[in-house]
């Protein structure tokens, strides 16, 4: 019974904070230290976001974007002249296979890059 | 303004300010630095580390319970919860610089003064622990102060459990004739402990 009042009586005695001086001066530097954390993330981000836009858009201007653009729609003219022909329920197809078709992929990719970033700044 | 929400943070409790710190309110965070920084500085002085190390792990145990907070789900008290994450970084700290292998061959480094023994000689915990061997202060600190189990200590010191045990008896003995109150209730402990 002494042992375990004893052991109760030193669990206490830890559980008592020293009293510190420069305690003020701790929480500061603690939460400098958070705050420094949060601002370099908050720049790689920023920077993450950029470098992510400059490489999208010049990939976009290397691959000859516009040039390809008219030639697909021009082929989808072409193509949904002929698809008229054929049946008024083959719009969609039409549509699909030209410019529309083209924008969604765009669309699609730019969500995939979103995607891939936040997953990328989640894992920082 | 900043004062009024300065104000009110001060009087939530330790569950509520760890819920808004995992929300990203590191003002929240700051608060419970500045509950409880002091406790957990005072643990790892406790279990030996001088006191700029000590400073050094606290704040690197803060910042790594800040990364886990949404961990702490208010089971145990909050100080317990970041005691348990400072003792381990020290550890590993220790195992790091390969001072722990050295510190569990260091059997009695310390002396006890002779003096502290008697019951007429009452002195803090903090002195007292200083009477102990560099590995009894840090079985004792471990398991009494940041509350692992003889179990978790002696996996995070990569002991045996027998030597865990066996430190922690060790230090036992020698902090119940060094914190003896002068009415004699330390030896009557030791008669109880057979």
């Amino acid at each position: 019974m002494a042992e375990v009042d004893f052991e109760r009586r030193l669990e206490r005695l830890f559980a008592e904070p020293p009293n510190f001086p420069d305690s003020q001066a701790f929480v500061e530097r603690v939460e400098r230290r958070l705050n420094r954390g949060w601002t370099a993330r908050r720049w790689l981000i920023g920077a993450a976001g950029l470098a992510g836009g400059v490489i999208g858009a010049s990939q976009l201007l290397m691959s000859n974007l516009f040039q390809r653009f008219e030639t697909a729609q021009h082929s989808a003219k072409v193509l949904g002249q002929g698809l008229s022909h054929v049946s008024s329920t083959t719009d969609m197809v039409s549509a699909l296979s030209g410019g529309y078709g083209m924008w969604i992929a765009v669309g699609l990719a730019v969500v995939t890059l979103g995607f891939a970033v936040s997953r990328v700044i989640e894992e920082i | 303004m900043s004062g009024v929400i300065q104000t009110s943070i001060a009087s939530l409790h330790d569950v509520e300010l760890s819920t808004l710190a995992a929300t990203g309110e590191r003002r929240a965070f700051g608060e419970l630095v500045r509950r409880h920084g002091s406790a957990v500085r005072g643990l790892l002085r406790r279990m030996g580390a001088q006191a700029a190390e000590a400073d050094d792990v606290a704040q690197d145990a803060f910042l790594a319970a800040f990364e886990r907070i949404a961990e702490f789900r208010g089971e145990g008290t909050f100080a317990g919860w970041v005691k348990r994450i400072a003792a381990r970084q020290y550890l590993r700290r220790l195992q790091r610089d390969r001072r722990l292998s050295a510190l569990s061959a260091d059997e009695g480094a310390e002396e006890a003064d002779p003096a502290a023994g008697d019951a007429d000689h009452r002195i803090d915990l903090d002195e007292a622990l200083k009477g102990l061997s560099a590995a009894e202060r840090l079985c004792v600190s471990m398991c009494y102060g940041a509350g692992l189990s003889h179990g978790e200590a002696a996996d995070a010191l990569n002991l045996p459990l027998g030597t865990v045990k066996s430190h922690v008896k060790r230090g036992l003995d020698k902090l119940r004739t060094r914190l003896a109150p002068s009415d004699g209730t330390a030896l009557e402990g030791r008669r109880g402990n057979g």
